[in-house]
């Protein structure tokens, strides 16, 4: 029996778009593998864990996402993330947790530099991206949904790589491309929560954080509530 | 075109639209209205009285209650129920009277204020709700504060247990605070005056900027939102110089009574996180039905369904159905609670015995579908 531990970052400051979810839905699908899981929820003046597996971050408005940054800047924070990273751990960062992590972003008018995980850089757009979103996974092969609402342009850098190829909606701002990954880090403007909508993403998710291979769960469901989404979406 | 004229023809439309299409005649004329006079709200709100009614949850029931009282004081005239866009307000305002008391969408309000001049504005909360509209809890409060800031004769009277709503007091020049003695807020880790990390102390907060709960003008016991929203009808009532009326709590919730051949239904809306909070402690029996949908005024995301815990129907009969029901029944599953769907409610009534009494807590338009039927 393998654990995976679920650590949900400042989610009273990131919880404001219902990402939260994601940490439930790895909780569910872990136990359907075997894995024991422990979900803990990090406040704005905790310290992260430092052994955790999975990293979460969710959407925010403006002032909450700074505050998120500010404490993620503070004490050893930066440090056990990297660490965790090089040990193989993943993190799953959304719309606002996504411009935290990667080198810049603007929020309340003015650039900040993030924290330099992931390889982009975020402006603001001149108009709000709302609605569903439907992408081919880059690294699943197949087809997710969310629902976008921000403000976001996101470039990404030669070291990071698009997360999915937008077939619906908006994703980094160009209709192009949503998103972008490198190694275990995982970041999307894809509320929902994603992992909600995309359960096999939270499987892959518990794959790479455990290093271990699972069979195929069966969940109908799960599975007729994302095969669902997938036909809606056009 | 004169304002007489455009009334006719808005009047007109309504009733081409009632009589034609079947609509409610509510929004029409005001639409019709607005194109053809759009100072029309401006010049119908001079020399009565307006009382606007604001805020995430509760502006409905409110402003039936703040009628109640207004009316012992003279003609009144209201908005119909639910209808609180500006097209709205300017339908309601065609009808002449003394007093109008209008309910107003939150992002509608700032325009209502600066045209229509009310001599007081209820603020009663800002929650997360229709984020893909409303964007961000704190560009509504913004909006507000600057309307408030605007309207320097206007009594703005609000629950500053709620951030958001005592920001928007902070910028008024005549604000009426009013505390039920604090509460939690889903949306108030970051203090909305000065972006810091909000300072909470139990149910209170203190922000080192100076936004605060406490010292309110008004202090009352805490109790459920329907008492709440009952005591600012008395206090907006008591502004205007109208008497009280005794707190029917059960008046001023969103709920309706029905029977379906012997199944009897109470029906609840429940629109956002805070309203599902709400609607859940009053469920008491064992029957449910949810219906969920994400038309233009429910949402059209639903993301939110995972900010509220569903605990509380562990272990119940749960019916659900709605153009959304996947998603609610996905967000049961994961926390341990399954459910049958159905493809619509009337479907669902017939999983209930002769009898029985079901909770149905409805999306806004299921709700306002199954009352209007």
């Amino acid at each position: 029996m393998s654990q995976a531990r679920i650590v949900r970052i400042h989610n009273e400051l990131l919880g404001t778009y219902g990402d939260q979810g994601n940490a439930e839905v790895l909780a569910f699908r872990a136990k359907f593998h075997g894995i024991t899981t422990t979900i803990t929820d990090v406040r704005y003046n905790d310290p992260l864990p430092t052994n955790g597996d999975i990293y979460l971050l969710g959407g925010a408005e403006d002032a909450a996402q700074l505050l998120s940054l500010e404490a993620l800047q503070r004490g050893d924070n930066l440090d056990i993330l990297h660490f965790a990273i090089e040990r193989g751990a993943v993190i799953l960062a959304v719309c606002a947790g996504f411009q935290i992590i990667g080198n810049k972003f603007w929020a309340n008018g003015k650039e900040v530099d993030g924290l330099g995980l992931l390889d982009v850089v975020s402006v603001p757009g001149e108009k709000r991206l709302v609605g569903d979103i439907k992408t081919i996974s880059t690294v699943l092969g197949f087809e997710l949904t969310g629902f976008e609402n921000h403000m976001g342009r996101t470039i990404l850098g030669p070291t990071a790589q698009a997360f999915g190829k937008v077939v619906t909606g908006n994703g980094n701002g160009d209709g192009k491309f949503d998103g972008a990954i490198s190694g275990n880090i995982f970041g999307t403007y894809m509320h929902g929560p994603i992992l909600a909508r995309n359960p096999e993403l939270a499987d892959l998710l518990l794959t790479r954080a455990t290093g271990r291979k699972y069979a195929q769960i069966t969940d109908p469901l799960a599975l007729k509530y994302a095969t669902w989404r997938r036909k809606v979406i056009k | 075109m004169r304002l007489k004229l455009s009334i006719l023809i808005a009047k007109l439309a309504g009733t081409l639209s009632k009589r034609f299409l079947r609509k409610s005649g509510e929004t029409i004329p005001g639409r019709v209205l607005l194109a053809l006079y759009p100072r029309a709200i401006s010049i119908l709100s001079q020399n009565r009285k307006i009382i606007c009614i604001s805020g995430t949850n509760g502006k409905t029931s409110t402003t039936k209650a703040i009628v109640e009282i207004i009316s012992k004081l003279g003609s009144v005239t209201t908005s119909a129920s639910g209808s609180n866009l500006d097209r709205g307000v300017a339908t309601a305002l065609m009808t002449k009277s003394e007093y109008a008391v209008l309910e107003v969408d939150e992002l509608h309000l700032p325009r209502v204020i600066s045209e229509a001049k009310p001599v007081a504005v209820l603020l009663l909360n800002l929650t997360r709700d229709q984020l893909h509209r409303m964007h961000e809890v704190k560009r509504v409060a913004d909006k507000w504060a600057t309307a408030a800031k605007s309207a320097p004769d206007t009594i703005f009277i609000g629950d500053v247990d709620d951030p958001f709503v005592a920001l928007a007091l902070n910028s008024a020049v005549k604000p009426l605070r009013v505390s039920f003695g604090g509460r939690k807020h889903l949306d108030g880790a970051v203090c909305p005056s000065c972006g810091v990390y909000l300072n909470w102390s139990g149910n209170n907060y203190k922000c080192s900027c100076g936004l605060t709960n406490s010292n309110p003008d008004e202090l009352f016991e805490a109790g459920t939102a329907a008492y709440r929203n009952a005591t600012f009808a008395n206090v907006t009532g008591k502004v205007l110089g109208g008497g009280a009326i005794a707190i029917n709590e059960q008046a001023l919730e969103r709920s309706v009574d029905r029977d379906y051949n012997g199944v009897t239904a109470n029906l609840r809306l429940t629109k956002n996180p805070a309203s599902w909070t709400e609607a859940l402690n009053s469920v008491s029996g064992n029957d449910v039905v949810l219906i969920v949908n994400s038309r233009e005024v429910d949402g059209i995301d639903t993301s939110w369904l995972w900010d509220i815990s569903f605990m509380q129907l562990s272990g119940k009969h749960i019916i659900v159905c709605g153009e959304r029901a996947l998603d609610m029944a996905y967000r049961l599953h994961v926390e341990g609670i399954e459910v049958e769907l159905t493809s619509n409610f009337d479907e669902a009534i017939l999983k209930f015995a002769k009898g029985s009494h079901l909770h149905v807590l409805a999306a806004y338009t299921a709700f306002h579908e199954l009352v209007t039927a």
